[in-house]
């Protein structure tokens, strides 16, 4: 058995891990917040219940809330974990743009996103990002109306847009001194809009934004915003182009199935030998595919179309081969 | 001579109107120009001088409103253009009690480490045509009583033991808004070139942070 058919099931995992923890910091920050105050008495019911399972999430691992759960902090677009800070490099672009001013301080604390896009390409969109986790919820919805009889579109747009608003972003940062893609990149919206929720009282304008972005890909187009808008995707394909990890097809285990490409809601051609520099190495493809012909390899181009899978009737026509008949296997 | 009479009729109606509008105009002739109703928003401690140096520097990423332990830290709404989603504080409703936990976590420099009494978040103004002691020798003292900073920022004026008084050494902080009883706020915080006893008369323009 092949393992690399286990990481969807592991990237899930990720996923949901991220989101548990975007929804979970607020609450620990109302827990500290309260045990600063020392203001248990005087809570409201709803407060106290905050304030008690808080604890009880907490206590084992902390001797002083009030200052040691300061090392997780923050969300995906800059935060805490484990006391290390980690921002979002397109955040480092953006504040770089805006101010015109390199801080170097803030540089470091995205080295290690920067690198590990190095690595492995759009990483972050497929493992990390929150918003992709409603995302991809968001096209399991879809399948469902789909089949209940309703039309989704699947339009195709063109991929370069998604480099235009990155560009775009970076000029109006420019002009407006303003880091602009924090108003408009998912998962930074994601990230505030809960703790906005949680902690400050209410939503924000941002989430009218994302159900928006939800909408597009419902009616205009399949996973749409990361695949043609998203400014963060663009920037980690482009960090990502070189990448030397990626998913790669054995011609000689490939019977032509064609479920990779069902199954890939970047719209990508597995099948065909087509993963470029959009591949969020999400593994669907490896999960769904009955023969193990996709999998991982350390490789820092792309194969050329090897042609028909060696498994499929279309390189057995090629080869003139009889085909065989069951009493032969 | 109908149309004579019709004239004369809209002129004096017109004086009549003009007249009896007079002391509004005056007073608002007095008024200072830019009033200062309620909102009050001040910049965190540590944040940069330049107000547009600031916007371009914070990412938006929230973690000053998450670590801060009184919860003092806003955000502005996405509406808001430029300022959107940086922070500020409304000291109306919870002042900054300056434990710089905001300014250690900032990953970018809109926030830096500064040492508490150099820290510039403007200057307390009071307005002593409203505050109680100032008016009639009421018994307050609150904001001289939550000051962090002590003496050097706010104090009682000499031989009248309720008449606060604010100093230079005074950073803004705006506890002292926070706990202030009159509800029409005599106590602001406003930009530091600002003397700290409100000015009242014509031509006052009060300058506040943005």
């Amino acid at each position: 058995m092949n393992w690399q058919m286990h990481l969807n099931k592991l990237r899930w995992v990720v996923l949901s891990m991220v989101m548990f923890m975007l929804i979970l910091l607020p609450f620990l920050h109302l827990y500290q917040s309260y045990v600063a105050a020392h203001a248990y008495d005087l809570l409201s019911p709803a407060e106290k219940l905050i304030y008690d399972s808080m604890e009880l999430i907490s206590a084992p691992f902390v001797s002083d809330p009030e200052t040691d759960l300061n090392s997780f902090k923050g969300t995906s677009w800059s935060g805490k974990l484990f006391g290390i800070t980690l921002s979002d490099p397109l955040a480092l672009l953006g504040q770089i743009t805006a101010s015109k001013h390199i801080y170097w301080p803030f540089v470091v604390t995205a080295l290690i996103p920067i690198l590990y896009s190095l690595l492995l390409g759009r990483f972050y969109c497929g493992w990390i990002c929150p918003a992709t986790f409603l995302y991809e919820l968001n096209d399991n919805l879809g399948t469902w109306l789909k089949r209940a009889g309703l039309p989704i579109s699947q339009r195709r747009l063109d991929r370069r847009i998604k480099y235009m608003v990155l560009l775009a972003g970076m000029v109006i940062g420019m002009l407006s001194s303003a880091v602009v893609f924090a108003a408009i990149y998912p998962p930074a919206i994601i990230g505030r809009e809960i703790y906005y929720a949680i902690a400050v009282g209410g939503f924000g304008t941002g989430m009218v934004f994302f159900l928006l972005t939800l909408l597009f890909d419902l009616l205009v187009a399949r996973r749409g915003f990361c695949r043609y808008i998203c400014p963060g995707g663009a920037l980690y394909a482009l960090l990502g182009r070189f990448r030397v990890i990626r998913i790669q097809r054995n011609v000689l285990s490939c019977n032509d199935c064609a479920k990779c490409n069902t199954v890939c809601q970047f719209g990508l051609d597995p099948w065909h030998d087509d993963f470029g520099q959009e591949c969020n190495n999400c593994s669907a493809c490896i999960a769904i595919c009955p023969t193990e012909a996709l999998i991982f390899k350390i490789k820092t181009t792309d194969t050329t179309y090897q042609g028909a899978g060696h498994l499929g009737q279309e390189y057995k026509k090629q080869q003139g081969e009889k085909k065989p008949s069951p009493g032969e296997l | 001579m109908k149309r004579r009479d019709l004239l004369h009729r809209l002129v004096k109606s017109l004086g009549v109107i003009g007249f009896s509008s007079l002391p509004y105009g005056l007073s608002h002739l007095m008024m200072p120009r830019q009033v200062i109703a309620g909102q009050m928003h001040i910049p965190l401690p540590g944040a940069m001088s330049d107000y547009n140096k600031f916007t371009a520097a914070c990412i938006g990423c929230g973690l000053c409103g998450e670590v801060c332990p009184p919860r003092c830290v806003k955000f502005y709404k996405n509406t808001e253009g430029a300022k959107a989603n940086t922070p500020y504080i409304d000291p109306a409703e919870r002042g900054c009690t300056l434990c710089g936990k905001c300014m250690t976590v900032c990953p970018t420099e809109a926030l830096t480490e500064t040492p508490v009494r150099e820290v510039k978040m403007g200057i307390a103004q009071i307005d002593r045509v409203a505050c109680y002691p100032w008016v009639d020798r009421g018994i307050c003292g609150a904001c001289v009583s939550i000051c962090p900073l002590g003496d050097a920022a706010i104090n009682f004026e000499f031989g009248n033991v309720y008449r606060p008084v604010v100093n230079t050494a005074c950073v803004g902080c705006g506890l002292c808004v926070e706990v202030c009883p009159e509800p029409s706020l005599p106590i602001r915080i406003v930009d530091r070139s600002e003397p700290t006893v409100a000015r009242h008369g014509m031509g006052v323009r009060r300058k506040v942070y943005q």
